[in-house]
């Protein structure tokens, strides 16, 4: 019974906790009417106004047609090699194929570090980096994508693996299958659906960064958003939203449906 | 996988999984085709010598060979990068802050069991409706990227945290308001109806059934949800939203790359201090 009463306690002084941190935080910014624009008010309300009539002019939806081909284009890239880094890495950091104690450890700590500096800087930034250094070309926003993505489903699919129950496992060591033979028939069979849904997930938010990429000059619907905005020409902006919102709602509808198919 | 075919419709013969990887091979197909020839990337050209040469120089500027008194070194700019770090944690939480409590407020209708009233043994003839209007805000706002909502939000607010917390919490408002009505459709039902069946109230199912069982997944989503904002951050300020990426961003203007390095020591410190304090406190919640 105390015991139960202290773990109650406990949750209700995190959640105390969060709340506080959160009012506290709220000080930091000096309320007043100068923290909107002079016209600030009227801009939102041009933009909702806009919202309800999207520009859809034959020459709009055209240019947003072919941004979003791009935006879908550079996200399918970007993932089609972050899977492959994905696949590689993530078996190195889940210390299946390493022998011995010390090995497996040094794999897994080293990959599972890499793995994290990989995925700790965001993609824009990663993107930013490679066209300082290599100049403008899609090969930017992809390999941004590439890397960011690929530590992210690097590490979640060595936990997958490392999650894999142990009994099937022991049955194919126990008929004498290599440490490789383990992984194909073993590990990824078991592991398969949840890693599949889990790229499907990832690639609804890859079209997201790669819609940004624009920011550090490449093309595809960010970039269409941003001339828009430039312009104050909001209904242009939600048109090309709206192109952004089917594409993202497209691959959601898609993941779902696989994912029930999965797991029937 | 049941062998029995004669059972299903022709239709699945094919199979959805079979046909979706085959959908995938041709997007990977389809896409790496107009990478190459539409937009014209060439692979080879990116490393040429020139740009072996300037990405060299870049790196050399990063770590602040042959600059005099590189920024990672000097201790004003650390105090500089160290309080803009604290800002931009600040605009985190608040973001977080403003993306849950938008998410508490409309979560309970966004559930389908509380939609179609199997959750409260009542149904109304607005609950279906207020459910797709809920649910269709939540895509919206999820679909649309932080940056673009910071792009926009910054026509209306003065440059500084509050617009960039703003645009970071109406992203994550459609986020945590999807994962967070799955966890209350998820629930266990029963002591709900055991409430409704001996006459609790509405507001009193809420506080005494619903709001104890969904709070530490709440809190659990909510703290993820913060470690991926802590990543953002830096991007919502490239647009003006302040904190470290606004600074970021001047710095890559005027080609001060020392600072850079700075700047990107502080975030990814920033962002691994944020995964351990949240790691520790997902404990505590469960």
């Amino acid at each position: 019974m105390m015991r139960k009463l202290l773990y109650f306690h406990k949750k209700n002084v995190l959640t105390l906790f969060l709340v506080l941190v959160f009012i506290l935080s709220l000080f930091s910014v000096n309320w007043g009417p100068e923290l909107l624009h002079a016209g600030g008010l009227n801009a939102l309300q041009e933009m909702v106004a806009a919202l309800f009539h999207p520009d859809l002019s034959p020459y709009i939806l055209q240019l947003a047609l072919i941004a979003s081909v791009r935006t879908l284009a550079y996200a399918v890239t970007g993932m089609s090699i972050a899977v492959l880094i994905a696949l590689i890495f993530g078996v190195l950091a889940s210390g299946l194929l390493s022998s011995g104690r010390w090995n497996r450890l040094l794999s897994m700590s080293g990959f599972r570090g890499l793995l994290g500096f990989m995925r700790a800087i965001h993609e824009l930034v990663w993107a930013w980096l490679f066209v300082v250094a290599f100049g403008l070309t899609p090969y930017a926003a992809i390999f941004a994508i590439a890397i960011h993505y690929g530590g992210i489903l690097g590490r979640i699919f060595a936990d997958m693996l490392n999650d894999v129950p142990p009994e099937p496992i022991q049955a194919l060591k126990a008929s004498g299958a290599s440490r490789f033979q383990l992984l194909l028939y073993g590990y990824f069979p078991a592991a398969a659906a949840d890693i599949l849904s889990y790229v499907m997930y990832r690639f609804e938010c890859a079209i997201r960064s790669s819609a940004i990429m624009s920011f550090v000059g490449l093309g595809g619907l960010g970039y269409q958003i941003h001339l828009s905005l430039t312009d104050l020409k909001y209904d242009q902006v939600w048109t090309f939203l709206l192109f952004l919102i089917a594409l993202v709602v497209l691959v959601d509808l898609w993941s779902q449906f696989l994912r029930k198919r999965m797991v029937a | 996988m049941t062998q029995n075919h004669t059972k299903r419709p022709p239709i699945r013969q094919f199979g959805f999984v079979k046909f979706s990887f085959f959908l995938s091979l041709g997007l990977i197909l389809f896409s790496w085709v107009f990478v190459i020839k539409v937009d014209g990337a060439d692979l080879f050209a990116l490393f040429s010598e020139k740009n072996l040469h300037s990405a060299i120089g870049f790196l050399k500027n990063m770590f602040g060979v042959g600059v005099e008194n590189p920024a990672f070194t000097d201790a004003e700019s650390w105090q500089n990068a160290l309080y803009l770090t604290f800002k931009t944690l600040e605009m985190s939480i608040m973001a977080i802050g403003f993306a849950a409590i938008g998410m508490l407020f409309t979560v309970v209708p966004a559930a389908r069991n509380a939609a179609d009233g199997s959750l409260t043994l009542s149904r109304n003839w607005y609950g279906r409706l207020v459910f797709l209007i809920v649910r269709g805000i939540y895509v919206f706002t999820r679909a649309i990227p932080e940056l673009i909502w910071a792009m926009m939000i910054i026509f209306i607010f003065q440059p500084g945290i509050l617009p960039g917390a703003i645009a970071l919490a109406l992203h994550n408002f459609g986020i945590l308001g999807k994962l967070c009505a799955e966890v209350i459709e998820d629930l266990d039902t029963r002591p709900i109806r055991g409430l409704a069946s001996s006459g609790a109230s509405k507001a009193q199912m809420l506080i005494y059934g619903v709001i104890p069982t969904v709070l530490p997944r709440f809190i659990t989503y909510i703290l993820y949800r913060w470690e991926v904002i802590i990543r953002t951050t830096i991007v919502v300020g490239f647009v003006g939203a302040g904190g470290l990426g606004r600074q970021f961003k001047l710095s890559m203007s005027f080609f001060h790359y020392t600072e850079i390095t700075l700047f990107l020591i502080c975030y990814i410190g920033l962002v691994v201090v944020a995964d351990l304090v949240s790691a520790g406190l997902r404990k505590g919640a469960e």
